[in-house]
């Protein structure tokens, strides 16, 4: 990605996300993350999909700065820019990123119960947080994360508020960490598949809660999914990341009018409602043959060439650079294929 | 005429939670799962789906109903003969972890099963497990491999797999690959197609992805509050839904292809009843936009309205003006159209 600001409606000038070269590995095997760029403005909703094991979770993680100690990562900017100023985020230690965490940034798990803790009510897992970064008493963070609770549509909030996690549904859950993300009013919210678990009903629930939460509080949002459906009706850009690398990036219209890389092609073609409506062909699903390489088992160009059936030689020795597609106007597309776009390398 | 693999009829369920409450979970449900079909099994969550898997295999006991497996009544079985016809009906879940021990190596748990129902003896019990991974896609070294060395989309193969063991005629799907990115689900779905072909596997296939299930079954049936509300052929349960919780459930999901002119998807509000405190009348009625006094105080039979293959359980249902599912390819773009013949071209090339 270039320095220069994604085009945006919202006010993008500073990003509150901005992330260039992060590389993440793990032992001696090749870079789980090459060498990501990654920008998320104010109130700018980024998806990041991508096949299970492509490092979706790392980019969220490192982001974070939740990676285990194993983790060597690098990169040349981290940075959190939001109205209290901007940090460093590699720089910090982690007494410091403690500090941050659930206060300027937070993050939603797919899974719930792996971040609620089991033996608190979750009342005072959302006000905890307030009385520790905010210096709130006991009284004003009981009446703060009960209006939480109401704002992320949690039902009768004062009688929820002294429930523990298991006795509550998995969309009741799932609320409730979406209400501990958020009542410290971050300028950063990761939510990594928030929503795969979840059934139509609860799933638009809470899209468009994150939808609204953004808008009222102008968060800036990572969104990590792997349906491409939900990206299609959440993102303003979408980054589709394959083995480590982000292979193409742009506006959710370009990505859903114009995609160019052949892995997002691949995406698109492995879904059950393309096929029911015949574009695909022969009643079949198409899945991506082969899977995403090990990390000790990188190939040399184009982590995607030994899948992709537009390969040619160059793929496999080189690299391809992301870059705006031949003939886009340079507005936030990129694509990092030596073959797009392809009906015209095709000919 | 053979009888259909499963016949569930009037099939009913509830739990006592403590003191006097009953929550009534699945009330009076019948359906039919032809040999070599495939039954979707769709509705919100708590709505009864994963029950009405486990009833229908009797993992659950019934409270009231029949449920027969090949004309046979499970009910009626003892506990014997029960085990002995287990082994024709398998059950898959979304979690393949939990349904695989992880001390144990991926062949000796293919195995188990053979050597349980004595299918083989020997060295053919090897050979049968080879074939298994084969049949799943996986290669024979795998079988030394533990659960954990797997991930997502081949641990899924490796349920499957260990519910083929037994060479059932019947799995019961229970939302088997709602947790899989869409490319192994592809794979897993193609997977399940094949078996079905080759073999004449039926399968329960449950699963709150309807894009998923529009692809899968044959016929569909929707869950609502413990009741099937509608049920026929999947082609026009999406082209004419009947119900008006099917038409929420259909313009609730996500669409592929939004953007300006597309139908927005439009949000169920409100919550299904509580289980323990069902309403007299239509349990939907609550948040019907087409209720009327009547629904409110008579419930609806599951057949109240009838037409070529199809039932539902809704006293408007023939009154409800026409409204198809949004075909969500029709706002797909040409460039978007042509690359993606492009890929399906250079891969049949690339086959060749
Ligand atoms: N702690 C770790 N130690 C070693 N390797 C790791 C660790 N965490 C992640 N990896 C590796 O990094 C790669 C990316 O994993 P990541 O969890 O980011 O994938 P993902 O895109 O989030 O996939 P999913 O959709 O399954 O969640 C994988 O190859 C994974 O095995
Ligand atoms: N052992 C049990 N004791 C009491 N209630 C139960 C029990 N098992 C299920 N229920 C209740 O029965 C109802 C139906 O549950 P079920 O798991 O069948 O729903 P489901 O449609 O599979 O939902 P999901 O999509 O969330 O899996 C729920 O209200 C649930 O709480
Ligand atoms: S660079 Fe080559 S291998 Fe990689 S996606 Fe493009 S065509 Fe395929
Ligand atoms: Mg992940
Ligand atoms: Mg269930």
């Amino acid at each position: 990605m270039s320095e220069t600001p994604p085009a945006q409606d919202a006010d993008t000038s500073a990003p509150v996300l901005s992330i260039r070269d992060l590389t993440v590995r793990f032992g001696q095997a090749a870079p789980v993350l090459d060498g990501i760029d990654l920008d998320i403005g104010r109130g700018e909703l980024l998806c990041v999909v991508g096949e299970s094991g492509s490092g979706k979770s790392v980019t969220a993680l490192a982001a974070m700065g939740l990676l285990p100690p194993a983790a060597q990562i690098s990169a040349t900017r981290m940075m959190l820019g939001d109205k209290a100023g901007d940090v460093d985020l590699a720089g910090l230690g982690e007494r410091q990123l403690e500090r941050l965490r659930g206060n300027r940034m937070a993050m939603v798990f797919q899974e719930p119960m792996t971040s609620l803790n089991p033996v608190m009510t979750i009342g005072r897992q959302i006000a905890e947080p307030l009385i520790r970064h905010h210096g709130l008493d006991a009284g004003e963070a009981r009446t703060r994360a009960l209006e939480m609770l109401r704002q992320v549509h949690v039902p009768a909030p004062e009688q929820r508020y002294a429930q523990y996690p298991h006795q509550l549904s998995g969309g009741l859950r799932q609320r409730v960490m979406i209400a501990m993300a958020l009542v410290c009013r971050p300028a950063l919210l990761i939510a990594d598949e928030p929503t795969t678990a979840l059934d139509v009903t609860i799933q638009s629930q809470i899209l468009r809660l994150i939808d609204e939460l953004r808008a009222e509080l102008d968060t800036a949002v990572m969104f990590i999914t792997h349906d491409l459906a939900v990206v299609s009706e959440i993102a303003d850009r979408v980054a589709v990341i394959y083995a480590g690398r982000i292979v193409e990036e742009g506006r959710r219209a370009q990505i859903f009018e114009d995609p160019q890389h052949p892995y997002t092609l691949s995406l698109f073609a492995s879904m059950p409602r393309l096929v029911a409506e015949d574009v695909s062909g022969g009643g079949r699903l198409a899945p991506i043959g082969g899977q995403v390489p090990a990390p000790g088992n990188m190939p040399a160009g184009c982590r995607f060439a030994p899948r992709c059936p537009f390969a040619v030689t160059r793929c496999m020795a080189e690299v391809p650079p992301l870059a705006a597609p031949a003939g886009s106007a340079g507005d936030g597309h990129r694509v990092a294929c030596w073959r797009a776009p392809l009906e015209e390398t095709l000919g | 005429m053979t009888p259909p693999i499963l016949e569930l009829s009037g099939l009913t369920k509830s739990y006592t939670a403590g003191g006097a409450a009953v929550a009534h979970v699945v009330g009076g449900v019948s359906l039919k799962v032809g040999r070599g079909e495939t039954y979707g099994l769709v509705g919100e969550s708590g709505s009864g789906k994963s029950t009405i898997g486990r009833l229908s295999l009797r993992l659950v006991e019934a409270d009231a109903g029949t449920i027969r497996f090949g004309g046979i009544d499970l009910r009626a079985l003892s506990g014997r003969e029960l085990k002995r016809l287990r082994r024709r009906m398998q059950i898959i879940f979304q979690d393949p972890f939990s349904s695989l021990d992880p001390r144990v190596r991926i062949g000796t748990a293919l195995a188990e099963p053979i050597r349980l129902h004595r299918l083989r003896r020997g060295a053919e019990v090897d050979q049968r497990v080879e074939e298994l991974l084969a049949t799943v896609g996986l290669s024979p070294a795998h079988r030394h491999r533990y659960p954990h060395e797997f991930s997502g989309g081949p641990r899924q193969r490796i349920a499957i797999a260990r519910a083929l063991a037994v060479e059932p005629e019947l799995i019961v799907c229970d939302e088997a690959v709602s947790a899989l990115d869409v490319s192994i689900q592809a794979q897993i779905l193609n997977l399940l197609e094949d078996l079905q072909r080759d073999l004449g596997v039926s399968y329960l296939f449950i699963s709150h992805d309807l894009g998923v299930v529009r692809h899968m079954a044959a016929r569909i049936g929707v869950l609502y509050a413990g009741r099937l509300v509608e049920e026929g052929p999947a082609e026009t349960i999406f082209a004419d839904p009947r119900h008006p919780y099917t038409r929420m459930l259909l313009a609730a999901a996500p669409r592929l292809f939004a953007g300006p002119g597309a139908a927005p998807r439009t949000e169920i509000a409100g919550a299904p009843p509580s289980p323990f405190d069902l309403p007299p009348g239509c349990a939907f009625a609550s948040r019907c936009p087409f209720a009327e006094a009547r629904c409110r105080t008579e419930a609806p039979g599951p057949d109240s309205y009838r037409d070529a293959g199809r039932r539902a359980a809704c006293w408007r249902s023939a009154e409800l003006p026409p409204q198809a599912a949004e075909e969500s390819t029709a706002r797909m773009s040409p460039a978007f159209r042509r690359r993606l013949d492009l890929l399906h071209t250079a891969r049949r090339e690339a086959l060749a």
